[in-house]
């Protein structure tokens, strides 16, 4: 949430009008000089950013990275604070809010900013879902897709034997695990206000629902009240844990991961978290169940963009990133921070890790939030606001209540 | 004889202006700091934000113009708005009366002598000194009804059959959220009453005692009267806190779907934070302070707390 509020807080800077973009120039001695600026994961970050900065100046004696980490708190403010400025990173890591920047006239295209070789091998559903009226600005840095985690015990116990591809076996699965008592419920599902737009949009992605149609948001659709109605049944059947509607999700997958609960939606990095906190935990991925079978699940990305302040310093900016594509150095990414290769030859490599490969498999079926329109920040804090009443009001009141908060003007 | 005198004292009068106006002149530098500070976090926020409730704003923040009562009629239009002035009524009246009564009982306690009573009112200190957020979100870990360790306690001794989610729905949440607010409120009061209570004099009480007055009638006829001073202090600052406090409802109930367990100082963040109408949040805040503003001056009209007994 707090990043989509700073997000507009940028934006809103951006939109202020920063038509003069000043022209630091490019550094002593035919040095040209790049600004890099990226968010800290975690602690393995910053020290991977370093070595990789290093590693490019040797190879390239000729550019000079001057690398910034930020928190994902402060990271906002900060690049608020560089565009008032008109001192704009070169290369910026940011989420969907990044490529927002093209609408500003203030990116390079992507293509412009990385070699030819390199655009083809990144996975084009990342590219698409942060497109700005059909252009691309942003590469995709790290993906994440959502998938079912299960306890295998619990699924044994339970005596369901694999792990539920439809909505209906999920409910048959979820309503068996209840069954067996002892304070373990079937499925966990978090629609308290930390994160409730992505389990709502999990459930109706999958059932077909779209959240943007020509730049409008379409939240009360049929496919939309279908899935909420059976998340809704699922409630009503007792079968999740108590209270969805006020369940947060971090503190709900503790419980999963305590062993208390059958099933929950995830991120690639819980798994580091299972390993972690519980690594005597029996454990498993499947895809995220659909109505039909279908795969379809929620994808998130985030994303470099190249700042366009008039300086030519694509040439640069793309060698840079070349570099970074590299597929020992992007893998390492990755790999640090438990997330999935957007790209093509990433994923191949990364295939042969057991646990990364249902979210790879997930990868081209993944939809993504319509983070690039400006109604979406309304429209996510409606869902997290609203969307858990659906455990005690009609479905379609609820949805109601949330297509108006995404029409409102603003 | 009339007019030279007249003359003679309205030059006197002119003199005496004159004298005065420089008086406030060379007390100027001194009084600037004073003036600019006052000025620059009290009086331009208040004025900025009335100005603010008439323009119409971006989600991102543009100004877009003069709104005229838009974002006034817009928040008047939220059909969940009477749900919150009844939760802002609730939540003030009662966290105030209970803190201003655990207050007084706890500083009679203070008040006496007995061995440990520095330590304790050290002690008593602690929820006041402590981050609200940090308070909030420790209760918040001890109602969770998988682990929380008030759930736990409340289970094996028998007072509930199961683990209860507290803070999963309106009702026990809101409540829940009230009791945090006392908890946090009452060292505050119990001090300002305290040093109220020091203000007592000896002989007052031991004329009471003489005139053959028990305890009750020392307490209520004389000690009580005298506390009215800090009385007031007390219940006028604990409702300003009381209605503007957000960290205890965002941390304790903020999970809970809806607007049933929210004031409006709670519905001003979703507003801003959730709805992105900065503008809508402006007019809500100058209500919220119009009403701040009201409460009191009913306060003070009604109960006259700064009345001088004799």
């Amino acid at each position: 949430m707090r990043r989509v509020i700073k997000a507009a807080a940028v934006a809103t800077v951006a939109a202020l009008g920063l038509a003069a973009c000043g022209s630091e120039s490019g550094g002593e001695g035919g040095k040209t000089e790049l600004d890099l600026l990226v968010p800290i994961y975690s602690d393995k970050t910053k020290p991977y950013w370093e070595n990789l900065v290093k590693a490019f100046q040797e190879e390239n004696s000729d550019i000079q990275v001057n690398l910034e980490v930020q928190s994902w708190d402060n990271i906002y403010t900060v690049l608020d604070n560089k565009i008032q400025n008109q001192a704009a990173p070169d290369i910026l890591e940011l989420d969907a809010a990044g490529p927002a920047y093209g609408s500003e006239d203030l990116l390079y295209e992507a293509e412009e900013i990385v070699s030819p070789e390199t655009l083809a091998d990144i996975e084009p559903t990342f590219i698409d879902s942060a497109k700005i009226d059909g252009v691309a600005y942003g590469l995709p840095t790290v993906a994440s897709t959502r998938a079912l985690f299960y306890n295998k015990d619990l699924l044994t116990q339970a005596g369901v034997t694999a792990p539920p591809k439809t909505w209906d076996e999920l409910m048959a699965a979820a309503r068996k695990i209840s069954d067996l008592g002892g304070g373990v419920h079937g499925y966990g599902m978090p629609l308290g206000s930390e994160e409730a737009q992505a389990e709502t949009s999990i459930f109706a992605y999958g059932a077909g629902a779209s959240w943007e149609s020509d730049g409008k948001m379409t939240i009360d659709t049929p496919e939309a009240r279908e899935a909420l109605t059976f998340m809704k049944e699922m409630i009503d059947a007792g079968v999740t844990q108590p209270d969805p509607g006020a369940t947060d999700r971090t503190p709900l997958l503790d419980v999963f991961i305590q062993g208390k609960i059958g099933m929950i939606q995830g991120l690639p990095p819980i798994v580091g978290q299972i390993n972690e906190k519980n690594p005597d935990l029996n454990w498993d991925i499947a895809p995220s169940p659909t109505p039909d079978g279908e795969p379809s699940t929620l994808g998130v990305a985030d994303y470099f963009v190249g700042f366009d302040k008039g300086e030519e310093k694509q040439e640069a900016i793309s060698k840079f990133l070349d570099f970074f594509y590299q597929q020992d150095n992007y893998l390492e990414f990755n790999e640090n921070e438990g997330f999935i290769p957007a790209t093509k030859s990433g994923a191949e490599a990364a295939a042969d890790k057991p646990e990364l490969q249902v979210f790879l498999e997930t990868l081209p079926d993944a939809k993504f939030y319509p983070a690039t329109n400006p109604a979406w920040g309304a429209t996510s804090g409606a869902f997290k606001d609203l969307v858990g009443q659906i455990q005690s009001k009609p479905v379609d009141d609820v949805l109601a209540q949330i297509q108006a908060k995404a029409d409102a003007p603003a | 004889m009339t007019a030279p005198t007249t003359a003679r004292r309205s030059r006197n009068q002119a003199l005496r202006r004159r004298a005065r106006r420089q008086t406030t002149l060379h007390a100027l530098p001194w009084l600037a700091p004073a003036l600019i500070l006052i000025g620059g976090v009290v009086l331009f926020p208040v004025g900025y934000m009335i100005y603010t409730s008439f323009r119409d704003l971006t989600r991102f923040g543009t100004d877009r113009g003069w709104a005229g009562w838009e974002n006034y009629e817009r928040v008047l239009d939220l059909g969940h708005l009477p749900r919150v002035l009844v939760n802002t009524g609730v939540w003030v009246v009662g966290v105030v009366a209970l803190s201003i009564g655990f207050g007084l009982v706890l500083a009679q306690f203070l008040n006496k002598r007995f061995p440990g009573r520095k330590i304790l009112r050290m002690v008593v200190i602690v929820p006041w000194a402590a981050s609200v957020v940090m308070t909030s979100t420790i209760f918040v870990y001890g109602l969770d009804p998988f682990y929380g360790i008030i759930n736990k306690f409340l289970v094996d001794v028998g007072i509930l059959d199961a683990p209860f989610g507290f803070l999963k729905s309106p009702l026990p949440g809101f409540l829940s959220a009230m009791a945090v607010a006392v908890f946090v409120s009452v060292p505050f009061t119990t001090f300002v009453l305290l040093a109220g209570l020091q203000t007592v004099p000896h002989d007052v009480l031991e004329a009471a005692q003489i005139d053959g007055a028990n305890r009750t009638q020392t307490y209520w006829r004389v000690v009580f009267p005298m506390l009215r001073g800090a009385l007031a202090v007390a219940t006028i600052i604990n409702v300003i806190n009381v209605f503007n406090n957000l960290p205890i409802l965002k941390t304790m109930t903020g999970a809970i779907p809806g607007y049933d367990a929210d004031t409006t100082t709670s519905l001003m963040f979703k507003i801003i934070q959730s709805d992105r109408q900065i503008d809508t949040a402006s007019a809500l805040s100058v209500l919220n302070f119009v009403v701040v503003v009201v409460v009191i001056g009913i306060y003070l009209r009604v109960v006259r707390p700064m009345r001088q007994e004799d």
